[in-house]
């Protein structure tokens, strides 16, 4: 960790953690793109193999009851993503702007959107306990047959096995980084609204020991670092044309009803309709 | 006498005499005394030839680093040092363990007389060393017998706790930050520092108090493990209640808050019914570091089994006991060298502990040279303060002024080590001061985790004036009274008594009594220079923004003990060595007192030699240099010695030219027949003395000398005639000095700005042995009294229990154009009838009444409302005017 | 914790002496470099051992760094020219009488004839808490000690503070602002002229400079315009002491007057804020108005608009106004409370 983190000398003359190397930052960045890179790369001879449209045909003949357009975000969840999105990205560009130069008054834009995107989490987290399927966006043992089963699709083969439900693997995997990332920066962040002048709580700079507060200003630097490879990662796969429609339903809450039953296993993703019936 | 160019009139008395009764005193003139010279000193001292002891190279030197202990209360688990006694150029470590034990503590201490630390008797000084502690008399407002000692502890029936350990120049359990942990020695002192870099030293973290009230809250921590309150030579652990914690919150003094010390006279409470007029307040003082000039550096080596050591020590004689028990060795294997000392202001009175560590690291060094510089943040940690108080006041009036009672309640930031006497000397100088004839004191001495307090020029006695003045002046404004005439009524005259008792002390008891007091002359005096009727008229006169105020404050201090020898050798040259064991701590004392043995025995100055600074040189025993007690105590030893040298003389006449040795008396050029002509030159006496040997060469001498005199006298024995005696002159009293100070101020009421237009300083010393320094320590305490009340401070935060006023411009002692252009004393020259040649000190009586003066001044100005703890800054001013009168600032915090 | 101090690390000493010189060392040790004109700020760093530069760059010998010249009215001073000369000059004092006031109430004698109105201007925040080596957020550590609620924070900020609270602690620096002054600093062949505005920076902008520099820049020269010579101008400085102390608070203005009114000012308040803290708002407000004690009130209430105070500091909200009253009225003797 010698380079990684910076060091102090406290006014007790004992050594604490002050804050990450923002050189983590130019490595998540990097790094991001770097993935970006090697992914665009293997896409370009990506085998992926998605439903055979016979199949497709089929199911879709299968289910007429089916709605030409199947929602998968409801406006609620279309406008938390948003919230947090936008929430996210000031909170980025707040803090990492004045590392590569762009000097300005960041903190109280920094805080606010911490602010914004904390709100927003704790309404999310309502929101999927008691409205959504909670349970559709968490990966656990039980998804290793879908896991074997999506890696022999990449390769080409047509493997049995589970298809992806609402959310396919890869994006499951994503929100669970995002998941352990987000409420490390905010479980920090928040506990930092008592070190600025916020007018929102008593300040106490002087709440956790120097010690303490320094492992604090490492996890939300580690973290918020973490975050710039991660919102690399899903703003390019926002963009790549094969999942467009993925970033379409994002905005306007729906698919197509063959995107619907080329994509997911319609058995572990009951499609609703646009007015939030179940139709299957 | 017909050859004397100039009489000596009147006549010196033989011994101390008190003038008839009715008779008024008159000064006194001499032929050297009185009059303005050049000390020997003063032109190495301007020109920069003067040795400091940091001006010191030997051959081989080595320089130390002291490493800083970083917390405020910790213990050390370990030291690895392996890291940086491995790097080339590094010579050695010296940690706590190294240090010698303290000699045992002597037997059993009365309570009382352990609690009260006089005020102006030395510091730092391990319990139980042969310091001059013990025998230091008559200190600041907690005199010896025959009542007892100030400040003294209350009766306790349950069992005392053990006394405190002392301090030593090192620690394993550092009680403040900056205290020093290890030394290192190296060959330059970059190289020791880089090197003290590479040590790790583990601590446990103790808990620690920096305010003292915050000390007191009920489940604080307590600054020491043993508890958070001084008493005696021990502690306790005392925490107010809840709800005495509310009013300091509130910034309210709880007056009936517990207090471990009470002292009384006579009975506040009929005291105050008796009153007409009640005034009373809560109270601040600051803590102020003591920043002398010249930093308590030291070098030291060893040579032929002894130790010598160059310091910066404010007396010389009585620092060589402290310095050979912090070192371990016998006062007889030290050499102690300090010619010159750029100040100490009672932080340096027996020298510092510090001064053990190059020494000791020399001794481990097997002699080699070791300088020990202390840097400007190294002092401000290491080099004292004055403790800070937090408190409350209120006295009672009479409608003509007369003060009825006064009853008082001192928490007082004793510093990590030891009780500090301050408070209880502040309120026994109040019963002088204002002779009340009632009056209480409760006090608390709390232990914080800042430097260490000690004795700072006027310890208690400065404090004392801040504390009361103010109050008095408030009275006399309400009650319509002048100032100076409510002073005049209250003030103490001839051989006033005073001195408060522990409670259930037996009446009837005797009280102290002071040898001299010309107060009212000051007053009067000090009036007339200052123009005070006139000046009244500028009383919140306003121009501009600016408003005017006037003041007058009274101050009083010890000065003088007794006891002490002195030491002469006139030699087969003709010249008079003059041997002074009084540290040259810059007020000129190391001199002026020499000029009574030329004085007594009519000896020309340009004859006299004045040797000092230097242990080997052979040096007489000394008071300390503190409790402005020199001037008086030696004057005294230097014409009982001076008387010597004349008898001598007479008796050598007598013996080679016949008759009686009182046919026979002295002129400038030696011994005269009376009504004749010259029988011996100087020279010739000398000769004749060391042919008779006996008492007249210094084989011989008086049994009651002291060792170190008897020392002395056994190095020069042989080289001429020599005098020699101790002070056994009788005194019936404790001798104070007395100042009144007049200040005109203005305020500038929009941005709280004030400056000092005028201050007159008049002392009531007695003989003024020496105009330009009489001035100067005028001046010099009034300058140190008005940086008190206008700017200087120490500044600590509290959370993490540092030093943030840690350079000498965040201490903020007062500049040259902080006071008025043109400052003026006079002295009442009435001299004390127990000294024959009637003076009195003065180095601390002057710091309490500049201040004083200034604070009334102030109140004058903007009114009694507002200023309710010291230094006075622009805000406290400004913001209570822009206010309505109602100050903004937080009353009680320390440490701001 | 109190490190040791008074002891100097070793350092490489380059005393150039031409600017090109210095500018060439600078660019070769880039961060490494420090930068010294009288070293009044510098020793202080050195000798506590908080800041080590291997390279320390001594323009003592830059003789083209001193002196004051005429600029078409207006002046330009060198750098390096000593704030006594800058105080005692004649030019100075005729045209940029509030300067040179500035400049003579800074610190002591001793310093002003060893410190330089560069260096004086470009000096580091002295907050207690940051010069005593603490991991503050100015030193790159994430906290402010002296914005705490214990804290003693009297000298500190009520203005613009982001995290950080410390102040500039400049006399000389809002005279110049107050004057429209430039800076020119060079950097290898480059030249940049800077408003004296734009030269101080908040720590919202950059939480470890006060100013625009940047390690191998060079400050080598401050001009001021002619637009202010011959105007009214006032400066006053708060402190407790009258030799050696900073200011609690300073004010620095410069008014035009056509006939009666006020047709243009400039008033800058220091002490208050990180940068020399320009009262924007009461300079527009007294435009056209006379200098009276209306106009003084109104100013006074406009200037400590957004003022948030410390445990300690409050007086300063009163005190700029006092300050800011005090500058409008001038030497008239109208009491303004």
């Amino acid at each position: 960790m010698g380079n990684l983190v910076s060091w102090a000398r406290s006014p007790w003359g004992d050594s604490v953690l002050t804050h990450i190397s923002w050189d983590l930052f130019w490595a998540s960045l990097i790094g991001g793109l770097l993935f970006l890179v090697a992914h665009g790369g293997y896409m370009l001879f990506s085998q992926h193999h998605k439903r055979d449209s016979s199949e497709v045909d089929r199911m879709e003949a299968d289910r007429k009851g089916l709605p030409a357009n199947v929602l998968r975000h409801g406006f609620v969840a279309r406008m938390f993503h948003w919230v947090m999105a936008f929430s996210m990205l000031t909170l980025l560009l707040t803090a990492f702007l004045p590392i590569v130069g762009v000097q300005f008054a960041w903190v109280q834009w920094h805080w606010m959107a911490g602010i914004l995107l904390t709100a927003s989490i704790m309404f999310h987290i309502v929101h999927a306990t008691f409205v959504l399927d909670f349970w559709s966006i968490w990966v656990g043992p039980k998804d290793i047959p879908e896991f074997k089963a999506e890696m022999m699709r990449e390769v080409g083969i047509d493997a049995p096995g589970p298809k992806p439900g609402k959310y396919p693997l890869g994006n499951r995997l994503y929100h669970l980084a995002v998941v352990v990332a987000g409420l490390s920066v905010i479980v920090t962040g928040i506990l930092m609204m008592w070190r600025v002048r916020t007018g929102l709580v008593e300040r106490n700079p002087y709440m956790l020991t120097d010690s303490t507060w320094g492992i604090t200003y490492v996890v939300h630097g580690l973290m918020g670092v973490g975050f710039v490879g991660l919102v690399i990662a899903h703003i390019y796969f926002a963009l790549r044309p094969e999942k467009l429609w993925v970033t379409k339903s994002m905005i306007f809450g729906t698919i197509t009803r063959r995107q619907y039953l080329e994509h997911h296993d319609p058995d572990r993703w009951v499609a609703e309709s646009k007015s939030g019936s179940n139709v299957g | 006498m017909a050859e004397q160019q100039k009489p000596v009139a009147p006549a010196i008395p033989v011994a101390p005499t008190k003038p008839a009764p009715g008779e008024a005193p008159k000064k006194l003139e001499f032929r050297l005394l009185g009059h303005n010279y050049t000390t020997p000193d003063l032109v190495a001292k301007v020109t920069g030839k003067a040795k400091y002891a940091e001006d010191f190279r030997a051959e081989g030197m080595v320089f130390i680093k002291l490493m800083p202990s970083p917390r405020p209360h910790a213990r050390v688990i370990s030291i690895d040092a392996s890291a940086a006694l491995a790097m080339p150029g590094v010579h050695g470590i010296l940690t706590a363990k190294d240090l010698p034990a303290p000699p045992p503590p002597p037997g059993p201490v009365p309570a009382a007389a352990a609690a009260a630390r006089p005020a102006g008797t030395p510091p730092g000084t391990p319990a139980g060393s042969p310091a001059p502690q013990a025998a230091a008399p008559g200190g600041g407002g907690a005199p010896a017998a025959p009542a007892p000692a100030a400040g003294a502890a209350p009766p306790v029936a349950a069992p005392t706790p053990p006394p405190m350990p002392p301090e030593f120049a090192l620690t394993d359990e550092p009680v403040y930050e900056g205290e020093p942990i290890l030394a290192i020695a190296a060959d330059s002192e970059e190289l020791a520092a880089e090197a003290i870099d590479r040590i790790v030293v583990e601590f446990e973290a103790l808990p620690f108090v920096i305010d003292p009230l915050e000390g007191m809250r009920p489940g604080s921590p307590d600054g020491r493990t043993q508890g958070n309150v001084f008493v005696g030579p021990s502690m306790k652990t005392v925490k107010w209640t809840a709800a005495d914690m509310a009013m300091v919150d509130a910034g309210k003094f709880p007056v009936n808050a517990e207090a471990t010390e009470t002292l009384t006279y006579g009975d506040i409470e009929k005291g105050f019914a008796e009153a007409d007029l009640i005034v009373e307040r809560d109270s601040q003082q600051q803590t102020t570091s003591h920043q002398p000039l010249e930093s308590r550096s030291a070098m030291a080596y060893w040579q032929n089994g002894k130790c010598h050591i160059n310091v910066s020590t404010q007396s010389l004689a009585r620092t060589v006991a402290a310095v050979a028990g912090w070192v371990g060795i016998k006062p007889e294997e030290l050499v102690l060298i300090s010619e010159y000392t750029g100040g100490g202001f009672g932080s340096k009175i027996p020298g510092s502990q510090s001064i053990a560590i190059p020494a000791l690291m020399s001794k481990k060094l097997n002699g080699r040279p070791v300088m020990m510089r202390i840097s400007r943040a190294e002092e401000t940690y290491i080099g004292r303060v004055r403790p800070g108080y937090q408190g409350w006041v209120k006295m009672g009036f009479k409608k003509d002024g007369r003060i009825t009672a006064v009853d008082t309640f001192i928490v007082e930031a004793s510093g990590p080590y030891r009780r500090q006497g301050d408070h209880a000397t502040s309120a026994n100088l109040a019963t002088l001061q204002f002779q009340a004839p009632n009056m209480r004191f409760r006090g608390l001495s709390v232990a914080t985790n800042t430097p260490p307090g000690t004795s700072q020029r006027a310890p208690g006695g400065l404090q004392s004036s801040v504390w009361f003045e103010p109050v008095v002046a408030e009275a006399a404004r309400k009650l319509g009274i002048d100032q100076v005439a409510i002073r005049r009524l209250n003030a103490p005259e001839g051989t006033a008594q005073f001195g408060l008792n522990p409670p259930n002390t037996p009446p009837g008891r005797p009280r102290n009594k002071v040898t001299s007091c010309f107060v009212k002359e000051c007053l009067d005096k000090g009036a007339e220079i200052f123009g005070w009727e006139a000046r009244k008229a500028n009383s919140g006169k306003r121009t501009g923004s600016k408003v005017r105020g006037i003041g007058v404050a009274t101050g009083a201090y010890t000065a003088g003990s007794i006891g002490v020898d002195g030491l002469c050798v006139l030699r087969p040259d003709g010249k008079l060595e003059i041997h002074q064991g009084i540290g040259n701590l810059g007020t000129h004392s190391v001199v002026d007192t020499a000029r009574v043995i030329a004085e007594i025995a009519n000896v020309p100055w340009e004859n006299c030699e004045v040797v000092w600074g230097n242990t080997a040189k052979g040096l007489p025993w000394s008071s300390i240099q503190a409790g402005s007690q020199t001037t008086y105590a030696h004057t005294r030893a230097n014409y009982a010695t001076g008387m010597d040298l004349k008898k001598k003389l007479t008796e050598i006449a007598a013996k080679d030219f016949g008759g009686t040795p009182e046919q026979y008396d002295t002129n400038a050029q030696g011994v005269i027949r009376k009504g004749g002509g010259l029988r011996l030159t100087w020279a010739k006496a000398a000769e004749r003395a060391i042919a008779l040997g006996g008492i007249y060469d210094g084989t011989e001498v008086p049994k009651e000398l002291n060792a170190m005199t008897k020392a002395a006298a056994a190095a020069h024995k042989g080289r001429g005639l020599m005098g020699v005696a101790r002070d056994n002159l009788p005194r019936d009293g404790q001798t104070y000095g007395f100042m009144s100070g007049f200040a005109e101020v203005e305020v500038d009421v929009e941005t709280g700005v004030w400056r000092i237009l005028e201050y007159v300083g008049v002392a009531d010393v007695g003989t003024v042995i020496h105009p330009n320094s009489l001035g100067g320590q005028i001046h010099g305490g009034g300058i140190q009294g008005i940086g008190h009340v206008r700017s200087q401070k120490l500044v600590y935060d509290p959370h993490y229990g540092a030093g943030l006023s840690t350079r000498l411009h965040h201490n903020k002692p007062p500049t040259i154009l902080d006071i008025p252009h043109t400052l003026k004393w006079a002295a009442v020259e009435l001299p004390d009838p127990t000294n024959p040649i009637g003076a009195k000190g003065i180095g601390e009586p002057s710091v309490g009444a500049a201040a004083g003066a200034v604070l009334n001044a102030l109140a004058d100005a903007i009114g009694d409302g507002i200023i309710r703890r010291t230094p006075v800054q622009p805000e406290h001013i400004m913001e209570a005017l822009a206010n309505g009168g109602k100050p903004a600032y937080e009353p009680l915090t320390a440490f701001i | 914790m109190p490190p040791i101090r008074d002891a100097m690390s070793a350092f490489e000493l380059f005393q150039p002496a031409s600017v090109g010189d210095a500018l060439g060392i600078l660019d070769r040790h880039g961060a490494d470099a420090w930068v010294m004109a009288g070293g009044m700020d510098t020793f202080d760093w050195l000798k506590d051992r908080i800041k080590k530069p291997k390279v320390v760059v001594d323009l003592g010998m830059v003789d083209e760094l001193r002196g004051i010249k005429d600029a078409a009215g207006g002046l330009e001073i060198g750098a390096t020219t000593t704030l006594t000369t800058v105080a005692n000059n004649p030019l100075v004092k005729e045209r940029f009488p509030l300067l040179a006031e500035a400049a003579l109430i800074v610190a002591s004698p001793q310093i002003r004839n060893q410190g330089t109105v560069g260096g004086n201007i470009s000096q580091d925040a002295r907050c207690w808490y940051y010069r005593a080596g603490w991991p503050c957020y100015r030193a790159g550590g994430n906290i402010c000690y002296a914005d705490t609620p214990t804290a003693v924070n009297r000298e500190h900020a009520i203005f613009n503070a982001d995290r950080c609270v410390a102040v500039n602690p400049s006399d000389t620096a809002p005279a110049l602002v107050a004057l429209d002054a430039e800076f020119v600093i060079k950097r290898g062949s480059a030249e940049r002229v800077v408003p004296a505005r734009e030269f101080f920076i908040g720590p919202g902008i950059d939480i470890t400079r006060l100013t625009v520099l940047q390690p191998g820049d060079l400050l080598t020269a401050i001009r001021i315009p002619a637009t202010w010579a011959g105007k009214a101008h006032y400066f006053e400085k708060v402190r407790d002491r009258m030799v050696w102390d900073f200011a609690l608070v300073n004010i620095a203005a410069s008014l035009n007057m056509s006939g009666a009114t006020i047709s243009d000012a400039r008033m800058v308040v220091n002490g208050v804020a990180a940068e020399p803290y320009r009262l924007d708002a009461v300079e527009a407000a007294i435009k056209g108005r006379p200098r009276d004690k209306a106009t003084a009130e109104m100013a006074a209430d406009l200037a400590v608009q957004g003022a948030v105070p410390l445990r300690h500091n409050a007086y300063k909200i009163p005190l700029v106004k006092a300050l800011v009253k005090r500058a409008i009225r001038g030497e008239a003797e109208w009491a303004t409370s």
